[in-house]
């Protein structure tokens, strides 16, 4: 058996080009070297200099790196161990917090009742070609531009506030949801579609009879994902777009009373809701699993 | 009796040189239990889409209860269709919903669309359906989820979602191949004894030679998308299943016996 093996390595040297024996008398590299590891390396090596040379380049003025580092522990500290109120009352930024709440949950709503309908006509197995790619490229688009930048566009014609942070979320929402839809339905069984489709239906009894009830559980999670994901831009809608709700307060705190304690305050009301939000998110899922 | 269904010279062409179906002509009477026989790739498939054009032929003439269905628009397809039952080797049941609401859909093609988006069936459909499932034997298990049944159930449910169609004819593309052989024989029996108390025509596709000898009136071999055979289960002989199925038939029967456990 051993002489096989060593002939066999002999063998596949010589087809290699190499000469018989030779594999013992250079160390062997485990990884080899090609293009790809050395344009990594020296990606890498780039990126270290690049650092070291701007942490030696910068202009600190009269701030004292330690000491700033030092004060900026402090704030951190006064801000999340020595919280108060000062603007507002507990009943004040729960409403808040419930504000941001709905501007989230409008923005998703809209934007699953439109994504449901696109999705379906993106999806491959259930348009025609044409028509999947023509709206899989132009939500491709509305995904690319971030959310906020959406909301600035739409406030060119709503002016800055609440109406268009709605048109903006919603928008990204559609971008984000027809696609997860449209994917959902992609891999549904298209066995099914054909035995209904033998039988007489037509293309919406189809839908809601078999498509929509076989990914079900797909479209309710990736809902609540987006769901998820349009609370954290409805925070920072409301400082950046004037949408309101916690996120203008926190604007407000910050920037006009410069108050870290009630920065603090709303951190907390924020990180709550999230929490809550979470485990709700888990539990619904958990609750569609079990029902398999 | 009367001819149900005719097929005139229809080929079928995919692409520019794979024929699926070449010239293939016969004829099925009212009630009759037609099975189809042929090795994997024949065409049997394609030759069962073509009478409710879920595959468009490319030429020649079907006719069905006297119309040729290669002339149908869509109203008249639509209508074709329910017409025409259709049960699947992998039952294509929707996994989620019950048995009852599987066995409904079968009506869609009867309603109008707002009533089959809404899943709005008459008492008169529920009550049909319900019949049906109790001559099936699975009154017991009518809003139970498909996704629990066994494939033996699942099979006997699309064998009623068809039946609810009120159909004239029932298509089976390898209705028992992923059955066992007791589950097969249910099946079996279940479609023989709907084709003669209820007059239904049965086109079944088959892969077991000694089941489609068994139930049928008439057999079709089918090789290469042509038609090798057409007769009675009868005249099927050693040289008839080689020219079916190739010369090598002979040796292959071991496994053609083992497929029905497959």
């Amino acid at each position: 058996m051993g002489w096989g093996w060593d002939e066999s390595i002999r063998a596949v040297n010589d087809k290699a080009g190499n000469k018989a024996g030779q594999i013992h008398n250079k160390p062997i590299r485990t990884k080899p070297f090609n293009k790809a590891s050395f344009v990594i390396q020296i990606t890498l090596l780039t990126l270290v200099a690049l650092t070291l040379y701007g942490f030696s380049s910068f202009d600190y003025k009269d701030v004292h790196f330690f000491e700033a580092a030092y004060n900026s522990l402090v704030t951190v500290k006064t801000m999340f161990l020595e919280p108060h109120f000062q603007h507002f009352t507990f009943a004040g930024a729960l409403k808040q917090v419930i504000v941001t709440l709905g501007l989230a949950f409008l923005t998703t709503l809209f934007g699953a009742v439109i994504a449901l309908f696109l999705g379906l006509l993106a999806a491959r197995n259930l348009s025609s070609n044409t028509v999947s790619v023509m709206i899989k490229g132009m939500v491709a688009f509305i995904r690319g531009v971030p959310t906020v930048l959406w909301v600035l566009i739409f406030a060119v014609a709503a002016g800055l506030g609440s109406v268009a942070a709605v048109i903006g979320m919603t928008f990204h929402s559609v971008g984000y949801l027809i696609k997860a839809y449209s994917e959902s339905f992609e891999e549904l069984d298209k066995d099914v579609v054909e035995a209904l489709k033998a039988s007489g239906a037509n293309w919406w009894q189809i839908v809601f009879q078999a498509v929509i009830p076989s990914s079900i559980t797909y479209l309710i999670s990736w809902t609540f994902m987006r769901f998820e994901i349009n609370f954290a831009v409805a925070v920072a809608m409301g400082a950046a777009a004037g949408a309101g709700g916690i996120g203008f307060d926190m604007f407000m705190a910050s920037a006009f009373y410069y108050d870290v304690r009630e920065i603090g305050v709303i951190t907390y009301f924020i990180l709550a809701f999230a929490i809550a939000l979470e485990i709700l998110a888990t539990r619904m899922k958990r609750k569609l699993r079990a029902a398999e | 009796m009367t001819t149900l269904l005719e097929f005139k010279n229809v080929s079928k062409q995919y692409g520019h040189d794979t024929k699926a179906l070449s010239d293939v002509s016969f004829a099925v009477k009212e009630g009759e239990f037609v099975s189809i026989i042929g090795p994997s790739g024949a065409g049997k498939s394609t030759l069962l889409r073509c009478i409710n054009r879920m595959i468009d032929a490319s030429s020649g003439e079907i006719i069905f209860d006297g119309a040729n269905v290669m002339d149908f628009r869509k109203k008249e397809l639509k209508k074709l269709r329910t017409r025409i039952g259709m049960i699947f080797q992998h039952y294509n049941l929707v996994n989620r919903l019950s048995v009852i609401e599987n066995v409904l859909h079968g009506r869609l093609g009867y309603k109008s669309t707002l009533a089959g988006v809404l899943g709005l069936y008459t008492e008169e459909e529920k009550q049909q359906a319900y019949s049906i499932l109790r001559i099936l034997g699975l009154e017991d298990h009518i809003y139970k989820r498909c996704d629990q049944l066994s494939g033996g159930q699942k099979q006997r449910v699309g064998i009623a979602r068809a039946l609810v169609q009120n159909p004239k004819m029932l298509l089976c593309d390898e209705p028992i191949a992923s059955l066992d052989p007791n589950a097969s024989r249910i099946i079996m029996e279940h479609l023989k004894n709907i084709s003669s108390s209820m007059g239904i025509t049965v086109i079944i596709n088959l892969h077991q030679v000694d089941v489609a000898l068994k139930y049928s009136d008439r057999i079709i071999g089918v090789n290469k998308g042509r038609v090798v055979y057409d007769g009675t289960p009868d005249g099927v002989k050693t040289n008839e299943l080689q020219s079916i199925y190739g010369t090598d038939f002979g040796k292959t029967v071991d496994e053609q016996g083992g497929q029905h456990a497959g």
